[in-house]
């Protein structure tokens, strides 16, 4: 829509304006009760180490010059675990929907995690429309922002388009103390609104240069057009026996996926035995009981072929159904896996390598 | 041969999630661990086709997925087979007639009565697998003049583990029905009939044409490749066996993953399936 700019300074104080602002009404906001609630804003944060997304008290807090974060941002439209029914133990008449979610800014997301939630947002709009997931969704205003440092495990150049432009609201461009604003929604250009902008005087060469400033290590050793078929002619390939002897099982590399989206749904009941509720909460196709039937068949039950379907979901299935790469590059679970295994570069190259 | 659907659930603004109250208004016990339900929703039929399936629970127990055992036609009525296998069947079983429990549904693709018209129909059922298949058979039975041959062939591991077998007996006797059945072994109960896993009903049938003929197969996963393999030797051809397939469900919607068979969701592209669309999937039989 249009290309602005912004100091970083004035950006924070824009922030923490936004902190206690209260959302407009026809915008994000509650629309059953009909008023206006305040922004919940998510920024990444420094946490010992690592960076993560967390909820800001202060925009200095910010640190968007970052290499990944320990968690995607998924997080917050799937959380690992939140209440999906309330009721009364035992009568079936008191089941209620819980889904009433705030408004929600998240500040500095990779465009990798972007695909990833574009990827999310067709996977939970489809079909069934799962608004659980949709209405935090609508209520969100995402702000992303091109990566600034290095990460050795990512990739996402090879496995990603244009698509994270169509999650984002708004995408940034960190150049000498400014920010580049592009302002991609209505949504955006609405949460922007009394932000310190000023004209553009960066060169358009000059903003793309610095969006892409920052040069993966790593690749897909081949087109990802070429993956689904690739993996369809490999489904007996040695490396499922070769990576599932050495996985742990521990599904650390779905815990930080940003696309990984299978669920468990299950009930809780108070102490009290007068409520509980339904909960759904993320689950994990690597471990072992993914696939067992209450009667004890286990449609998944080696750890070779739970490895191969991770790896096909990202490379084939979701590529199929709906047209996009279902890995992201982030690299998290390559930087993740206890055994060193979990890489779908890794995978793909020993694929390649080993061929049968 | 393209899938059926039924009324798919009424779309909800709150959540796919929101489970009907369904009243059990009869329950009988079949076996030492499977039981009979009927219920009624309040305010609608539930619109299922043959072979679909619904997820019943229980508030504070849990959620499952029940194939729906009984044809269409029965109105606000419908019926479930539900065996005993853990915390949520074992919820169910203690229900009590009068009491409620949450139901969303129907779910999946049912077997394409429709398209099978004018055609011979030889149902294999193994097991509960006789409780999907029944759906389908009664609603061949109601329509009977629409099909040519109506074979059904049931197996069980043993005598105490028949279902249905009121409507076994009748099934015998009908002449407008060819009524095989078998038990895996009589495990010390009077038994007179054929022992022997299910596959050996098959040579009992003679020449049954394969062209004009739809094998219905429904059991434990274990059974597929075998009857398969003995329709193979009756010269079925692949996209003459329609198959129903079991797996661990949770959302019935194709989002939570636990059913998915390679790139298929077994919740929303099947549960059944005509094998000739499927026999390429190494995660399917």
């Amino acid at each position: 829509m249009e290309i602005l700019k912004i100091s970083k300074e004035d950006f924070n104080s824009f922030i923490d304006e936004k902190r206690t602002a209260s959302a407009p009404l026809e915008g994000p906001g509650d629309s059953i009760s009909g008023h206006a609630e305040k922004w919940k804003t998510i920024g990444v944060v420094k946490k010992g180490a690592n960076f993560v997304f967390a909820e800001l008290n202060s925009a200095a807090e910010l640190c968007l010059d970052y290499d990944v974060t320990v968690l995607p941002p998924k997080k917050y439209f799937l959380p690992p675990k939140e209440t999906l029914l309330k009721f009364i133990p035992k009568k079936a008449e008191s089941y209620a929907a819980v889904n009433h979610p705030g408004p929600i800014a998240l500040i500095g997301v990779h465009h990798y995690d972007l695909a990833a939630i574009h990827l999310m947002d067709r996977a939970f709009s489809e079909g069934e429309r799962d608004e659980h997931y949709m209405k935090r969704r609508e209520n969100s205003v995402l702000i992303g922002i091109y990566p600034t440092k290095h990460y050795k495990y990512r990739f996402s150049s090879s496995v990603i388009r244009g698509q994270f432009r169509k999650a984002a609201d708004i995408m940034l461009v960190a150049m000498n103390g400014f920010f580049v604003v592009e302002i991609l929604t209505e949504k955006g250009k609405n949460y922007l609104q009394g932000a310190e902008l000023q004209e553009n005087d960066f060169s358009l060469a000059d903003i793309e240069a610095a969006a892409n400033k920052i040069k993966d290590d790593q690749k897909i050793p081949l087109p990802i057009e070429l993956v689904p078929e690739f993996l369809e002619k490999n489904h007996d390939h040695s490396a499922w026996d070769y990576f599932g002897g050495k996985c742990f099982s521990c599904a650390s590399c779905v815990l930080v996926c940003p696309t990984c989206y299978c669920f468990d749904v299950r009930d809780e009941v108070d102490l009290t035995l007068e409520a509980g509720k339904r909960v759904r909460t993320w689950d994990s196709c690597m471990l072992e009981d993914f696939a067992l039937t209450g009667e004890g068949f286990n449609f998944r039950a080696g750890r070779g072929a739970r490895f191969r379907h991770r790896i096909y979901r990202k490379g084939k299935h979701l590529f199929e159904k709906y047209g996009y790469f279902g890995c992201v590059g982030c690299g998290r679970c390559a930087g993740s896996c206890t055994a060193g295994i979990a890489g779908p570069v890794k995978v793909l190259k020993y694929m390649l390598e080993h061929k049968q | 041969m393209d899938k059926e659907r039924g009324n798919t659930q009424k779309k909800r603004n709150s959540s796919l999630y929101l489970p009907e109250v369904a009243t059990l208004i009869n329950k009988r016990e079949m076996t030492p661990d499977d039981s009979f339900f009927e219920f009624q929703l309040k305010n609608r039929s539930l619109g299922h086709l043959p072979g679909q399936f619904a997820e019943i629970s229980v508030p504070g127990i849990g959620e499952a997925p029940i194939s729906i055992s009984s044809p269409p036609s029965k109105s606000r009525k419908f019926e479930m087979v539900i065996r005993r296998v853990g915390s949520v069947t074992g919820a169910l079983h203690a229900l009590k007639v009068g009491d409620s429990a949450g139901i969303r549904g129907p779910f999946g693709a049912a077997f394409p009565m429709a398209a099978l018209k004018g055609r011979n129909l030889l149902f294999i059922s193994g097991g509960i697998g006789l409780v999907p298949a029944r759906s389908a058979i009664l609603y061949a039975l109601e329509h009977r003049q629409d099909y040519k041959d109506i074979i059904i062939l049931f197996g069980c591991r043993e005598p105490a583990q028949r279902l249905f077998t009121d409507a076994l007996a009748q099934w015998q006797k009908r002449e407008d029905i060819i009524f095989h059945e078998s038990v895996d072994r009589t495990n010390g109960a009077p038994w007179h009939g054929n022992v022997g896993v299910i596959t050996t009903l098959l040579p009992k049938l003679g020449k049954v044409n394969p062209v004009d003929t739809y094998a219905i197969v429904v059991g434990p996963p274990v059974m597929y490749k075998y009857v398969i393999m003995g329709l193979h030797d009756m010269d079925f051809s692949d996209d003459h066996i329609i198959l129903s397939l079991e797996r661990r469900m949770k959302c019935g919607v194709g989002k939570c993953g636990h059913c998915q068979m390679n790139d298929k969701y077994v919740c929303r592209d099947g549960p059944v399936f005509n094998y000739d669309r499927i026999k390429h999937l190494q995660e399917a039989i």
